[in-house]
């Protein structure tokens, strides 16, 4: 056993004045076999071959090529829909962030003082948390049937989860000072968090927010597959069609849109920072 | 007036902050609580507001049993006694303004404060706070472009916009430097003189609070062992407060 030791020990260094420094063994030497061993049990189990991705590693690009040239003259059909999809985002995003603030409220160390209340709502903030939003969206459906109102109520629960996560954990950790002195002069927590808390979170806040609408136009663009409207649903349609050319004009319009947006919240949260 | 008797403070860990306190404070009165660190001082301060709850004892407010207050009785007590803190307790990232308009809150209702809409009367109050802390020209920059003199007196002005009767100020120079120190605390001595308001200043150095100050309170271990006017402290007294001589050190030279 010592003789193992030693030699994944690194070698001793000595000092001029003859001091002897043993540098500690790195953690590499259990991390790695313990990554490597993780490595041959997940290929296995999700079936994966390098035999196949050699040989058969072209046929993804089959799709691709029948979309060449993309129709452009589709741009007409493709342009409603997607201003659904991203109507459907907005909105769900809004109101999920909106009804994340006293959720967040409810749910952080420093504002609740009951214990039990705020067991109560981060364990069902949790629970919602688990649903996929895959599944929210089928539990809509059988409320207010097929379209993109379903699609926005799903992605405003699903937004309402995330955001009431990361906004407690800022709650968490902001400066409790202004609220102090705010109730110190006789307003309620509500008021002394709304004007001590809250102009502090507002840059984190309006970040967060940004970052689950992007999240948000690229599920709202699944969405449509399980029947929530916007430009999934053509998508599917086209999909089945095999029309690739519409494929991609509908793609194209995707990745554009999504681009812009990111790149506007991305200015917008350097600049928020 | 203020009245402690036999105030005793237990905090839930066992310490004992206060081991029966007896004092009484009139209105209009300046007062500075010397001490060690540890030896009570702030509890004794923020037992008067009840941000922290004594555990024994009485503490009346002009008649009021403030340990009995709860709820909305206790933030409308809470009124009309302000707060001012060593590190300013700003919202650093608005403006001067929206920080002293803060003290308005209290009196409003809650869809008015959660939407902002100040009356124009309490822009008044807050301006002419900032006004008289000599600072009404910076009322639209953001906090945190203040140096921390300046910043401290953005907190006194947010507690004379909330038109208290009491200041009660924790160490409300520590952490400034000896120059801009002396004109916060004649910033305080201004608004006891011209407004009767009671200021009672916690003081982590000494010759600052002989200065201002009419009466001293020395504290030790939880108990009250010198109380009188500032004129009347000696070294002696010193001494006893603090178990030592004081050296250069402890002064800020003033």
């Amino acid at each position: 056993m010592d003789k193992i030791k030693k030699f994944f020990l690194p070698k001793p260094i000595i000092l001029s004045n003859g001091k002897v420094v043993q540098p500690a063994m790195s953690p590499m030497v259990y991390v790695i076999p313990i990554l490597l061993v993780m490595f041959f049990y997940s290929t296995s189990l999700t079936g994966f071959a390098l035999g196949t991705l050699i040989n058969r590693g072209s046929r993804f690009f089959d799709i691709l090529v029948k979309m060449f040239p993309p129709n452009f003259g589709y741009f007409t059909k493709v342009w409603t829909p997607m201003v659904v999809t991203l109507v459907m985002s907005i909105v769900g995003t809004l109101a999920g962030a909106a009804f994340s603030i006293p959720a967040a409220y409810l749910s952080s160390e420093n504002m609740v003082k009951s214990p039990l209340l705020k067991f109560i709502v981060r364990s069902i903030m949790s629970v919602l948390r688990t649903i996929p939003l895959l599944v929210l969206v089928i539990l809509f459906l059988n409320m207010f049937g097929a379209g993109a109102f379903t699609g926005m109520i799903s992605l405003g629960v699903f937004t309402f989860t995330i955001m009431t996560k990361m906004f407690y954990e800022l709650i968490d950790t902001c400066d409790m000072g202004p609220f102090e002195a705010i109730e110190s002069s006789g307003a309620s927590r509500v008021k002394a968090f709304w004007t001590g808390i809250m102009p502090q979170l507002w840059g984190q806040y309006i970040s967060i927010l940004l970052y689950n609408f992007e999240m948000n136009i690229r599920n709202a663009a699944i969405l449509g597959y399980v029947g929530a409207g916007g430009i999934g649903i053509l998508l599917n349609d086209r999909l089945g069609w095999r029309a690739y050319p519409e494929v991609a004009m509908i793609l194209l319009v995707l990745m554009l849109s999504v681009y812009l947006i990111e790149s506007l919240s991305r200015y917008i949260r350097k600049r928020l920072l | 007036m203020i009245k402690f008797e036999g105030v005793v403070k237990t905090y839930p860990n066992g310490v004992q902050a206060l081991k029966g306190v007896d004092l009484s404070i009139e209105q209009g009165e300046f007062v500075c609580i010397i001490g060690l660190s540890g030896a009570g001082k702030s509890t004794l301060l923020r037992s008067i507001n009840q941000m922290h709850q004594i555990t024994g004892g009485k503490l009346t407010v002009d008649d009021v049993d403030v340990s009995t207050l709860k709820g909305k009785e206790l933030r409308r007590f809470r009124r009309n006694i302000g707060m001012v803190f060593q590190s300013f307790n700003l919202v650093k990232r608005t403006t001067v303004i929206k920080n002293v308009l803060a003290a308005r809150v209290a009196d409003m209702p809650l869809w008015k404060s959660l939407l902002g809409l100040y009356a124009k009367q309490d822009k008044i109050i807050a301006l002419e706070a900032l006004d008289q802390v000599g600072i009404l020209e910076k009322a639209y920059s953001r906090a945190d472009q203040l140096s921390g003199g300046q910043q401290q007196r953005v907190a006194l002005a947010r507690t004379v916009a909330q038109q208290p009767k009491i200041i009660l100020a924790d160490e409300p120079v520590a952490s400034l430097d000896p120059v801009t120190s002396q004109q916060v605390m004649s910033d305080f001595v201004k608004i006891n003189k011209t407004l009767n308001i009671t200021v009672i200043a916690n003081m982590h150095h000494v010759d600052i609070a002989l200065k201002y100050a009419n009466r001293i309170i020395g504290v030790k271990e939880g108990k009250i062992v010198f109380d009188g006017p500032s004129l009347k402290v000696t070294n002696d007294i010193l001494k006893e407060i603090y178990g030592r001589e004081l050296s250069d050190d402890d002064l800020m030279g003033a």
